[in-house]
């Protein structure tokens, strides 16, 4: 019964924020409309026809409205870009479950009226379609969810300041951590399991040029009550926290994070991270993760890393490797995790993911087998 | 006679292909003649990757390119970002997924140079050829 009750709960929370949602887009839209006609029509003072790469457009009242094959579809010189993204994934696990099915459809809202103000937002809407191994038939029970929803002021590079829910920044896998994105079909358990994906409140964030790469900045705390928050993780109380990154232009990144994590019983929860990339050659790439100290989901001192390289073996198709080894809060085990794997990329947007999740030992945290994924952006 | 022509020969094999070079492979990184701002590679590489957005005195750095399939773009993109297009296409995935997009492109070397007369806040190139008194050259690329 509570379970329903919960249920029924976490609907009517989430027709909230939809109504919320459907409310503040217009409404922004329309404030920021006039300053935003006047900013194209200065924009486009030359009057020179721009050559945008397109796979098909056509021509409306608000100008062309461009598509580009996993660029989304521009509308005219309003700054208002709609692309997104999907994956659809089958899995057959060591322990004998079998699944597959088509994941979110995910749109990325990109408004950018004027010159100093962004307006960014990603929206999913799913499950759209589940198989599973055991149970009859096809399982469609799709929900709309605001995955991120922020303003972005854009003073100067150094200085910038967003408002909203936006995803965490600690580390490298969680700033980008959706399919099309990342080259295995599993994420890694410290990124999964240890801090909160998303948070919703506001960030001061730039970016400096010394020597020759740039070192970006991000100060981030929570003040909202969450947006959408995810039912089966729920966020923690309040939280706060800082990364530093440094970006070669020679192929290669070191960054630093920090977050704080309120518990609901008030007490304060510290977790340090690193984070490397590297790029040693055209054809590969090195990446790792570390992280340290106390997340948000359970107390206890936890440590956890992941070590991954990707190769080009021939153009369009890579072989990847990760090695992970995820030490959890309290007397738990650790466990030791290999993801093997191939991955074709015909086309920037379009991936092809086939990989093996070996652990050491059965755990809470992964569930070895195979996977395959398609995923695609447009 | 013989050797005198060996010599001219010489000569001209020896000059003509770096002569040819330099007319065809240098590109200049132009600007609006009220812009005096002075840029290093490293800073044109990092504008054209869209993470330096703003000019030192405020306003919106408008980058401009040419067509993917233009040699120049090619030439320009070895020389400024050193990357492979796999590369950058990965860089341009992770940004569109903050809504963050590539320079905006036009048709032709002609086009980039009359929109940076007329645009203040805008940088492109063209090759040094092309230049005249209607934009201001910042960097010389070779």
């Amino acid at each position: 019964m509570e379970a329903l009750r919960s249920h029924s709960r976490t609907r009517r929370d989430r027709l909230i924020v939809t109504r919320r949602v459907i409310i503040f887009l217009p409404l922004l839209i329309t404030l920021v409309s006039p300053a935003a006609w006047a900013a194209s029509a200065n924009e486009a003072a030359p009057s020179i026809e721009r050559a945008e790469p397109e796979t098909f457009g056509t021509n409306t009242p608000l100008g062309r409205l461009s598509y580009q094959a996993g660029r989304g579809v521009r509308v005219g010189k309003t700054g208002l870009v709609v692309g997104g993204f999907t994956t659809a994934e089958v899995e057959r696990l060591e322990e004998g479950d079998s699944r597959g099915g088509l994941e979110e459809l995910s749109f990325l809202v990109s408004l950018k009226p004027i010159p100093f103000v962004h307006l960014f937002t990603e929206l999913g809407l799913g499950p759209l379609m589940e198989l599973e191994r055991g149970r009859k038939g096809v399982h469609s029970d799709p929900q709309f969810e605001v995955d991120r929803l922020y303003l972005d002021l854009e003073a100067r590079d150094a200085l910038n300041l967003r408002f909203g829910k936006f995803l965490t920044p600690i580390g490298r896998w969680n700033l980008a951590p959706i399919e099309p994105l990342v080259w295995t079909t599993s994420e890694p358990v410290i990124v999964d399991e240890v801090f909160d994906e998303t948070m919703t409140g506001a960030m001061l964030h730039g970016v400096g040029f010394p020597l020759d790469g740039a070192l970006s900045y991000s100060l981030y705390g929570t003040f909202l009550n969450p947006l959408d928050p995810d039912a089966d993780a729920p966020p923690a109380k309040r939280s706060t926290g800082a990364h530093l990154e440094w970006a070669s232009l020679r192929g290669w990144s070191v960054g630093a994070s920090y977050w704080a994590s309120q518990r609901r019983n008030g007490e304060w929860n510290h977790l340090g991270g690193a984070d490397l990339l590297w790029q040693p050659h055209a054809r590969v790439e090195v990446s790792g993760e570390t992280v340290f100290g106390e997340g948000s989901r359970e107390d206890g001192v936890l440590w956890g890393l992941y070590a991954q390289t990707v190769v080009e073996m021939v153009r369009t198709l890579y072989l990847v490797g990760r090695y992970e080894r995820f030490d959890p809060p309290g007397v738990k085990r650790a466990v030791n995790l290999f993801d093997l794997g191939l991955v074709w990329e015909p086309v920037p947007y379009l991936r092809l993911k086939a990989d093996y999740l070996i652990a050491d030992h059965l755990n809470e945290f992964s569930e070895p087998g195979f996977r395959m994924s398609l995923s695609l952006l447009f | 006679m013989v050797t005198r022509l060996l010599g001219l020969t010489l000569t001209l094999i020896v000059l003509a292909p770096s002569s040819l070079v330099g007319q065809e492979d240098r590109v200049a990184v132009i600007v609006h003649p009220q812009r005096h701002a002075a840029l290093s590679v490293d800073e044109v590489a990092q504008i054209y990757l869209r993470r330096k957005r703003f000019w030192d005195d405020g306003a919106v750095i408008v980058p401009l390119n040419l067509p993917s399939q233009a040699p120049l773009r090619a030439l320009f993109s070895r020389l400024v970002l050193d990357q492979t297009e796999t590369r950058l296409a990965d860089y341009w995935n992770r940004q569109y997924f903050y809504g963050i997009f590539p320079p905006a492109t036009l048709a032709s070397t002609e086009a980039v140079r009359r929109y940076v007369a007329a645009d203040p806040n805008a940088i492109g190139y063209v090759p040094v050829s092309e230049v005249d008194g209607s934009v201001r050259v910042i960097l010389h690329l070779e």
